[in-house]
């Protein structure tokens, strides 16, 4: 049988990764890109820098 | 989907409780932008030999200095986890920046790389897994994680092949660790090979496992080469419901997880629906729904959306899990991430000697 690993100590960033939003930020992120789109594309948002 | 820290929390206290923490990622990012204006008004204007440092990696290293000196307070955590909305919007935006034809033929390209890329390291992954006798699910894991997208992959083969927690956490802690030695690693040697901004994207995209780093890694080396990354790792991503299915029906033959019933729901459920976004703006921007001037605020507005994204990465980056893990992972890790490197720059350098690269 294979040892088994320590991995007392991989808390700290692996709970960090397993922190999940309460909502889906795939279907987040398409609704706010389109949105943003619409906006630019009819002008009420315009000359955006950086 | 509702996490395990909101149940129980109004929707109105769930948006407040993102608040600081969102706060704080565009507070990182913008100070990392600001001190790049700074260093470069003061080396011109005043001719002080201030560092020569891009807001990225400002807002990586603010990131990794607020979290690892100091504890990040509990208040700001869920905010922080919103770095995937901004990344993944960012991604989305990008898309404004490539012609459908350009990224049918980059993108083709890529999935051919990423075809060889996920083949050979699988295999390796595998290999090195018994050869330094790792438990077989965390094997799995970490082929899982180090062929595909990282921790996305890990946590859609989580619910399929039904490891231990503790695998779970192990594989989930080499993979960021492996990603963070990437962000230092790739542009040095980008740099020292005199990588064009292309072939370097495209390496990134294959070889740099997270999403989030491989966007970090590539828009280190150059704004062109984020873009270009952006679009690896997405064609890379794709495939993440056939390999999470595949270890899914090998687990349930040895009857050590669930069976896959509906396989076409399956893939559906474990695909990324951002790159359906990123596509459709790609189309958008192609057919000329966008005039020069609204397609340059798009692609400016996806570099805001990345700024917290940076910063996030920096964030949840814990340098001390560096030297706690166990030894014999992450060997694995750095052993397997090494060829998964030197097998996709041979790739791309074959790829540029061909001609389908710039």
């Amino acid at each position: 049988m294979s040892p088994r690993i320590q991995a007392q100590s991989t808390s700290t960033t692996a709970t960090a990764a397993h922190s999940k939003l309460g909502f889906n930020a795939d279907a987040a992120a398409i609704a706010i890109a389109l949105a943003l789109a619409a906006l630019i594309r009819l002008n009420i948002i315009h000359g955006i820098g950086w | 989907m509702i996490s395990a820290e909101t149940i129980g929390v109004s929707r109105p206290r769930q948006i407040a409780n993102l608040l600081p923490g969102t706060a704080l990622l565009f507070g990182i990012g913008l100070a990392g932008k600001g001190l790049e204006s700074l260093c470069t008004w003061l080396r011109v204007a005043h001719h002080i030999p201030a560092p020569h440092v891009e807001y990225v990696l400002w807002a990586i290293l603010l990131g990794l200095l607020i979290s690892n000196v100091a504890s990040v307070p509990r208040i700001f955590r869920p905010g922080i986890a919103t770095y995937e909305l901004w990344l993944k919007l960012g991604i989305v935006l990008v898309g404004a920046k490539f012609l459908f034809a350009d990224m049918l033929h980059l993108g083709g390209m890529s999935l051919v790389l990423v075809f060889v890329e996920l083949a050979l390291s699988l295999t390796v992954m595998t290999l090195l897994g018994k050869l330094f006798k790792l438990p077989p699910k965390l094997t799995s894991l970490l082929a899982i994680g180090s062929s595909i997208c990282g921790v996305t992959a890990i946590m859609a083969a989580q619910g399929a092949i039904d490891p231990d927690e503790e695998d779970t956490s192990t594989a989930i802690a080499a993979i960021l660790t492996l990603g963070a030695i990437a962000l230092f690693a790739f542009p040095a040697i980008g740099h020292a090979l005199h990588m064009g901004q292309q072939p370097y994207g495209i390496w990134t995209g294959l070889a740099v496992d997270n999403t989030a780093e491989a966007t970090v890694t590539g828009a280190l080396y150059g704004e062109k080469a984020g873009q270009f990354a952006v679009l690896a790792k997405t064609a890379r991503s794709a495939f993440i419901g056939f390999v999470v299915l595949g270890y899914a029906v090998y687990w349930a033959s040895r009857g050590q997880a669930n069976r896959v019933e509906r396989k076409a729901l399956f893939l559906w459920q474990k695909f990324p629906k951002f790159i359906l976004g990123f596509v459709a703006i790609s189309v958008l921007a192609t057919t000329g729904f966008f005039s020069r001037g609204q397609l340059n605020s798009l692609s400016n507005l996806s570099k805001w959306a990345f700024l917290p994204a940076f910063a996030g990465v920096g964030l949840r980056t814990q340098l001390r899990d560096l030297v706690n893990q166990g030894w014999r992972p992450i060997l694995v890790g750095v052993l397997g991430e090494v060829f998964i490197a030197l097998v996709t720059l041979g790739l791309v350098f074959s790829a540029v000697h061909l001609g389908g690269m710039r």
